[in-house]
């Protein structure tokens, strides 16, 4: 080697592989305004839809009269039930087994419902058309409550009347959706019967939303000379959606192409089917013309897919000590008008139970009610895996209150439990096996940065100091460790509408040595075509930068699931690195050759294959990919291309350790954040920089969920945050400084390490700000309050405990 | 949402309650009444166009009344449709009481709204109603007075 030849690290360097802080590459085009989402998309000829939505929450629909609408000229059709009845889509499957109106039947039940599709020539023809068709409604009594729900004698669902067995087992009430137990109830009751101590709680985890910056839509196009059917739409599974739309449609699967564009944030919001891409497909056919359907802000936030809405009762045992014994757990799920959960098949709770968290809980039982009432369907992981942000929520705050029940400080209740670094690989009370953790030096981390006592020590001071009139401001200490379980498969367990929940890549590498991979994944703002491209690169030895990642086209991409649920880095990228690897497989073999070595006497060096033990007799990547296609290699194929299909052996199980400390002001209920520490482990850190983004965005998404965030109804079931004026949205206004930091434990089962990132910030972020404010009031006697923590419930709260006497 | 309020008339009780029963009146004094039809003594058919912060529309609905209290004391109850915009339903209580001449009106009313208009106007819909009474009452007040200076003057 000469001295011009770049060394070992500059040749690390220049890959911009795995652990480079890498800039987003995707930004050029945001930044710049040249992003292409749905609406950016505009076809000759292109008709826009939308929607007349029931201003009731219950009623039945007498008659339906477009002959107005239909007047206006520009208004080519105004779709309703009947006219899709003899297509058989007036009504679609959801995800959770159960089927939705696409429009409504005969009646609505929830506020926003969609009743009749008006096309149009122009989008603002289109709008003023709903005005004008007249629906006549009788109202029926409305029912917002699932307690309520299941005692009531009105009957919700009249298309399911008879009807005692659901999707996921028996249904106890014509209300009722299904029960879902886990784990073993007799020896948790026996277990709490005898128990030294036992803390009971019961707590509302409130309906939110994920309100992406874009809104959901789709653009439908209907080539009735070639019958194909293109579909432009905001999907996180533009796979799922091909195939959903095959099942429905009878179109050939070959015969549609569904392509996700640039997606402004789905945060889960647009994992499901909604009436609207139906409608836009329906409409193209009818029409012959491309058809556009966008939903604007309030028809976002009333129609498509909320969060949580789990009021959870819990009962947690311990000795006097307090290493607890048993847990014991009760949901009732208010699922809406349909059961439109996007929960892996077999799983109708999604993973709520991971709720034993990250403590070494031998026994537990976790049993779920799901119920209809008169609300948005939906139930949606918002930004987290299936549930597990309710799962979190619920065991960080039964750890807190046990603490209470105990006298005992929270930090060390914890410390005391949790699963210890030598029990990996654990298998939970019910039934998770965690692949791998180390808790506690993770915790005593977090804990030394903050200064956790000296924490303490203050907050003392400060709850003597308001004692004696001397400060109106309290003082919270929110604490929360949190294990997630992220990346669905495997397949064996994990089905959405009994596909299987693997995903995949396929590299192409061009002669020149640079490439392109394509995923069944689509980003949604995670930095994909950065952060794949640095895993192909550290793996394959071609810059991340002569690495084109593509998603979203069904036509281009390999088949996959979709992201959610923090599944790309576990699944897709596993399935990258794995590609990565025949091509490095291959690679290797093209290497010998042209150093005229045996195949075992070649290694791979970052860049390049060397001859062991004479490191200047090397061939490059770049070498190798153009002898690949155009040198004759005997018994070789030319090219170099791979695929891989992943079908994960376990999921990963992500955690983290967080902080929060937080000055209330009793008398306005203001909330000030000082400080926020949040110490993730994701395993193998790919890019630095972007789990830095995922971490703020996941933590202000947490704040904002704990904070305020709600989507509220009325008796009436009127939606009373339908607008960004009530539904609260941070800005950097109410953002704080963030400190993040981090741990290392790889995943062993995954070819990388790497366990996902982008939805643990939120799912430790909720409790941790909830156990900041609610940790503020503890010095007077504040045991529960439910979430959102606004300035109202806040000052309420200090109310109560007569702090304004 | 409920309001109540008390205003005092200057006309006697049973000017006032006749005024409160006259559909000529009322539409005059209805903010954005455009049609009101008397289909018998105690059923009324209205057409109202009414703007609440950003929701602007006409709504169509009936009044009831009950006048078994009169001329003391009347209840209405009605429900209008504001298709797209959204509903409303309610009632309000009014009662009459002669004073030195003048009249005092009391009125107890409550209102329940739904759909777009529940949801965008609910920050508005107390402000919104109360202003929409106090400009039904100063027009109606504007009117049942100026017949009493009328017939004074005559």
């Amino acid at each position: 080697m000469n001295d011009l030849t770049p060394n070992r690290e500059e040749r690390t360097a220049n890959l911009k592989g795995m652990g480079c802080a890498r800039k987003r590459v995707e930004d050029a085009r945001f930044t710049q305004g040249q992003g292409n989402y749905v609406d950016d998309v505009k076809l000759p000829g292109m008709l826009h839809g939308d929607f007349v939505r029931s201003p009731y929450a219950h009623a039945r629909v007498k008659s339906i009269n477009k002959e107005a609408a239909l007047a206006l000229p520009g208004v080519v059709a105004v779709l309703t039930a009947e006219d899709l009845a003899p297509l058989n889509l007036h009504w679609m499957p959801t995800l959770a087994g159960d089927k939705q109106m696409v429009l409504a039947d005969g009646k609505v039940l929830f506020q926003g419902q969609e009743v009749a599709f008006v096309v149009a020539n122009d989008r603002y023809i289109a709008a003023d058309a709903v005005e004008l068709v007249e629906v006549d409604y009788e109202e029926l009594p409305v029912i917002t409550d699932p307690f309520e729900a299941l005692q009531s004698d009105v009957v919700l669902r009249e298309d399911l009347a008879g009807q005692t067995e659901g999707a996921h087992g028996p249904r106890k009430h014509h209300n009722h959706i299904f029960t879902w137990e886990q784990g073993d109830e007799a020896a948790t009751n026996q277990v709490m019967d005898s128990a030294e101590v036992v803390a009971e709680e019961s707590m509302y985890y409130h309906r939110t939303h994920p309100c992406p910056l874009e809104t959901c839509g789709s653009v439908a196009s209907m080539d009735k000379v070639n019958g194909k059917l293109t579909l432009w739409g905001t999907f996180q599974a533009p796979h799922v959606v091909r195939t959903v739309a095959a099942l429905l449609s009878g179109i050939e699967e070959h015969n549609i192409r569904v392509i996700s564009p640039d997606i402004g944030g789905g945060f889960g919001n647009k994992v499901g089917v909604y009436p609207g891409y139906i409608c836009s497909i329906v409409a193209s056919i009818v029409t012959g013309k491309p058809v556009k359907w966008v939903e604007d802000r309030m028809e976002n936030l009333m129609s498509t897919a909320f969060a949580r809405d789990y009021w959870m009762k819990g009962k947690i045992s311990a000795t006097k000590e307090g290493k607890i014994t048993g847990l014991h757990c009760h949901v009732t799920a208010d699922h809406g008008g349909f059961d439109a959960c996007a929960d892996p098949t077999k799983f109708p709770a999604g993973f709520m139970n991971i709720c034993t968290g990250s403590y070494d809980i031998p026994v537990a039982y976790l049993g779920v009610d799901g119920v209809y009432t008169n609300k948005a369907p939906g139930g949606v992981s918002y930004r987290c895996s299936f549930r597990v942000t309710e799962a979190v929520y619920f065991i960080e705050r039964m750890i807190e209150v046990l603490a209470i029940e105990l006298d005992m400080d929270a930090a060390e209740l914890r410390r005391i439990n949790f699963i210890k670094k030598e029990q990996f690989p654990y298998t939970a009370a019910l039934g998770w096996e965690y692949d791998s953790g180390d808790y506690h030096t993770a915790w005593d981390k977090a804990l030394k940065t903050v200064d956790y006592e000296g924490l303490r020590a203050e907050q003392a001071e400060r709850v003597e100091a308001f004692k004696r009139g001397e400060t109106r401001k309290l003082m919270g200490v929110g604490l929360s460790f949190f294990t997630e379980i992220v990346g669905a498969g495997p397949v064996k367990n994990c089905d959405i509408l009994g596909m299987g929940m693997f995903d995949s890549c396929e590299i192409r590498i061009h002669p020149t040595g640079s490439a392109i991979a394509r995923l069944g994944t689509i980003s949604q703002g995670q930095g994909h075509a950065t952060t794949f491209a640095q895993i192909l690169a550290s793996e394959i030895g071609i810059s991340a930068d002569s690495i084109t990642i593509e998603e979203g086209d069904t036509d281009t991409a390999p088949y996959g699931l979709g992201t959610y649920g923090s599944r790309s880095t576990p699944v897709a990228g596993a399935a990258t690195a794995l590609a990565g690897r025949k091509i490095r497989a291959k690679a290797q073999m093209i290497a010998a050759y042209l150093l005229e070595v045996h195949d075992d006497d070649v290694e791979f060096d970052v860049d390049r294959f060397v001859v062991k033990g004479a490191p200047e007799r090397f061939s490059t990547m770049k070498d190798i990919a153009y002898a690949a296609y155009n040198q004759a290699i005997p018994g070789l194929e030319p090219g170099l291309e791979a695929v891989s299909y992943y079908d994960p052996p376990n999921m990963t199980y992500p955690f983290g350790a967080y902080v929060c400390v937080m000055d209330i002001d009793v008398d306005t209920g203001v909330p000030e954040i000082r400080r926020f520490y949040a110490l993730d482990d994701c395993g193998t850190r790919i890019n630095p920089m972007i789990i830095e983004g995922q971490v703020h965005g996941g933590l202000t998404e947490a704040l904002a969920v704990a904070l305020g965030q709600e989507i509220a109804y009325d008796d009436l079931g009127n939606v009373k945050t339908g607008t960004l004026m009530d539904f609260f949205l941070p800005t950097a206004w109410e953002v704080p400084n963030y400190e993040t930091d981090f741990t290392v434990t790889p995943s062993p089962h995954h070819p990388i390490g790497a366990k996902g990132v982008g939805e643990s910030p939120h799912v430790g972020g909720v409790p941790c700000f909830s156990n900041a404010v609610q940790d503020a009031f503890r010095a007077f006697g504040l045991r529960h309050t439910n979430m959102p923590h606004d300035h109202w419930r806040i000052w309420q709260t200090a109310n109560k405990l007569g702090l304004h006497d | 949402m409920e309001l109540t309020d008390e205003i005092t008339l200057k006309a006697p009780l049973a000017k006032v309650y006749a005024a409160l029963n006259d559909p000529e009146v009322l539409q005059q004094c209805i903010p954005g009444c455009e049609e009101l039809i008397q289909h018998s003594a105690t059923d009324l058919e209205a057409k109202v166009v009414l703007k609440v912060g950003p929701v602007k529309a006409r709504f169509s609905g009936t009044v009831q009344l009950d006048v078994s209290g009169a001329p003391e004391a009347f209840s209405l109850t009605g429900q209008g449709n504001g298709g797209a915009a959204g509903h409303a339903k309610g009632g309000a209580h009014v009662t009459l009481q002669e004073r030195d001449g003048k009249t005092v009106l009391r009125y107890e009313a409550k209102a329940e709204i739904g759909g777009k208009l529940a949801q965008l106007g609910s920050r508005l819909i107390q402000s919104t109603a109360k202003k929409l009474a106090s400009k039904f009452f100063l027009k109606f007040a504007e009117i049942v007075d100026q017949d009493v200076s009328a017939s004074l003057d005559a």
